[in-house]
């Protein structure tokens, strides 16, 4: 239901916009014969609505259209660029995980303290500063100045495993930056929820050793709604990441989908907005399948 | 009756002078002050008093349950020959379990809603006891059993939200008398509950307290429970003791006019109508408690007093003194005789 309200709103959409898909392959000088052949071809001269159809059809046993431009099929291209996409989101969340957890923990558990003041600032600079900019600083820094990693580009992990983490580096900073700051804050009002309520009190009172209560009690039942948040997060990544795609050129869905905007590449850009709904649903899908392994209450 | 007085077995908790002061925003308050009572092996006191009474306070502080940020503790609070306010952190912790069970109001919040009742019972038998897990899981249901839940076996992979508020509360008295403790402080255990099951509750408390020779302390501001298993009342106003002595004595021959009040008030269904059929109303001690950031110089109840007449009242605290005869003790005081005594400057006699 989703994906087919997903599809007709960008396929009206993509249409709304001006521009010629054809007019804009062929260049300035072509005659009358080849656009119209090539409007045919690509059935582009049929009403909307049955272009609609048509490509829904397709769409539906697999088959996304073939690129104007390049002439690849649509699922070749996003196949392509799906594993560094995948590979940008994760490591980006992973990254997030990494800081937040910790950091937000340490907030929750001594309020106010020195740790807690500073994370709750730059947690609000980090929700504040904008991903682009971001990116072109950390290049400018760790790229140019210090010259310590590459300022872009993406070898796959099986190709050279050190490139890869150098190239990964740079860009899962600048992406995870807000999703970091967003789950810390997260962690640190969700632990201290967690602290305060009065089962911990309980197993307190039954002589528990401080990291039980804090493991069992705390910390637990703390991590139910971060797994909702992350996957939101994640999902958020995955389709969220094309302007560090760009800065970074890497090579990604977000690239794709941007290039496709500005060839009007219908079938490409078509294609690629479907995946990214598509994702969303599987992340949410995936949470919920979570959930109720995690949490005994919403089991059966 | 008896020729030969017994001595008197040392109490399992004796409390002297407690003081609880919390920092909150609007200044410092003093909820518990100057609090000491003593409860015997296999007795049962009573905490009475309405809400913000200091009563719930009072243990959580003996316990170290107060966050310490918030909360400064003084005064001493022997559990059996261990002051429980100069002890470690540690040892404190070893003491949580064996030492003192507590059973909290709400058995819909007090357990961990994602852990299963077994987890929760077998953690807390071994934090105190290091035997392997299948044995604390059959120790577990053995205490599961014991209070009276069905299917103890099944009952240990249940989680919380399985089970209903008097199941749940079960469970709760289950955890707290894991270890044995020498005390038992039920918290409001039974307020949450509806009637059948407080009855039920009660008496498994009571049995248990039997057979094990427990002390209990029984926070609550029933009046139809504390009359039914208290050995002892003690009544606090303002964080302070107002009033204590047997349940005898308090219930039927309250000095202190703040006992008198909330006796008052228990609605009476015998009571006759209204010259024009109407049910009276129920009484009230009129007007709230003083807040405890700001109490009254003199006696704590003076400003809802409907007596207050003698010229101290307003200015000097009155001490906690003896009012009547007392009653011989019971329970871990027998040969002893067992104060009534109220804080009060009223005098007018005993009688209601």
């Amino acid at each position: 239901m989703v994906l087919i309200g997903v599809s007709l709103l960008v396929f009206s959409l993509i249409h709304l916009v001006k521009g010629d898909p054809v007019r804009l392959a062929l260049g300035t000088r072509f005659s009358q014969e080849t656009y119209e052949a090539l409007q045919h071809r690509n059935g582009l001269d049929q009403p909307l609505v049955r272009q609609y159809f048509t490509w829904a059809g397709r769409a539906l046993t697999g088959d996304l259209g073939v690129s104007f431009r390049s002439g690849d099929t649509v699922t070749s291209l996003i196949g392509e660029r799906l594993p560094a996409t995948l590979t940008l989101a994760f490591a980006a969340v992973l990254l997030a995980l990494l800081i937040a957890v910790p950091l937000g923990t340490i907030s929750a558990l001594r309020p106010r303290s020195f740790v807690d003041r500073f994370a709750s600032v730059i947690s609000q600079i980090g929700i504040s500063v904008p991903d682009f900019w971001l990116a072109i600083v950390l290049i400018l820094v760790f790229a140019g100045t210090l010259g310590w990693l590459p300022t872009g580009g993406y070898v796959p992990l099986t190709e050279d495993p050190l490139g890869w983490i150098e190239r990964l580096v740079l860009p899962a900073i600048a992406a995870g930056v807000v999703s970091g700051s967003v789950l810390t804050r997260f962690v640190r009002s969700s632990v201290l929820e967690a602290m305060g309520s009065d089962h911990v009190r309980t197993a307190q009172a039954k002589g528990l050793h401080g990291h039980q209560v804090f493991g069992w009690h705390v910390f637990r039942n703390a991590l139910l709604p971060l797994v909702t948040v992350t996957g939101v997060q994640l999902a958020y990544l995955l389709s969220g990441v094309v302007v560090v795609e760009i800065v970074f050129s890497w090579p990604g869905l977000g690239q794709l989908a941007l290039q496709a905007v500005r060839s009007r590449d219908y079938p490409v850009l078509q294609g690629a907005i479907l995946l990214f709904a598509l994702v969303f649903l599987v992340i949410n899908l995936v949470v919920d399948l979570l959930y109720s392994r995690i949490d005994p209450r919403i089991r059966r | 009756m008896s020729a030969v007085p017994l001595p008197a077995a040392d109490p399992v908790l004796e409390v002297e002078d407690l003081r609880v002061e919390l920092r909150t925003p609007r200044g410092t308050a003093h909820v518990v002050n100057g609090l000491s009572y003593a409860v015997g092996q296999g007795e049962t006191v009573a905490v009475v008093g309405e809400s913000g009474s200091g009563k719930s306070v009072s243990v959580l502080a003996m316990l170290g349950l107060l966050p310490p940020r918030v909360a400064t503790v003084t005064g001493r609070a022997v559990l059996q020959g261990e002051d429980l306010l100069t002890m470690s952190p540690e040892r404190l912790r070893q003491v949580r379990g064996p030492g003192a069970g507590l059973v909290f109001q709400d058995p819909m919040t007090s357990l961990n809603p994602v852990l299963s009742i077994g987890k929760q019972l077998v953690e807390g038998i071994r934090a105190h006891d290091d035997v392997p897990k299948a044995v604390a899981r059959r120790r577990a249901a053995e205490l599961l059993g014991e209070v009276g839940l069905p299917e103890p076996d099944r009952a240990l992979d249940r989680f919380p939200h399985e089970l209903s508020g008097g199941m749940r509360q079960r469970v709760v008295i289950a955890i707290a008398l894991a270890n044995s403790p020498a005390l038992l402080i039920a918290d409001e255990a039974t307020t949450a509950l509806d009637v059948t099951v407080q009855a039920q509750i009660i008496d498994l408390v009571e049995r248990l307290q039997a057979d094990h020779g427990t002390g209990v302390i029984w926070i609550t501001h029933d009046l139809g429970v504390v009359a039914g298993i208290a050995d002892r009342v003690l009544v606090m106003y303002g964080g302070r003791c107002v009033e204590d002595g047997t349940a005898d004595d308090v219930l039927e021959r309250p000095a202190h006019p703040y006992t008198r009040g909330l006796l008052g008030s228990l609605p009476d269904l015998a009571a006759p109508l209204d010259p024009d059929g109407r049910v009276p109303d129920l009484a009230t001690v009129p007007g709230l408690p003083p807040p405890p950031t700001d109490l009254p110089p003199g006696c704590v109840f003076w400003p809802r007093c409907p007596v207050r007449s003698d010229p101290r009242c307003e200015t000097e605290q009155p001490p906690l003194v003896t009012v009547g005869p007392g009653t011989p003790g019971r329970h871990g005081h027998v040969g002893r005789v067992l104060e009534h005594r109220a804080a009060t400057w009223y005098q007018e006699g005993t009688a209601r």
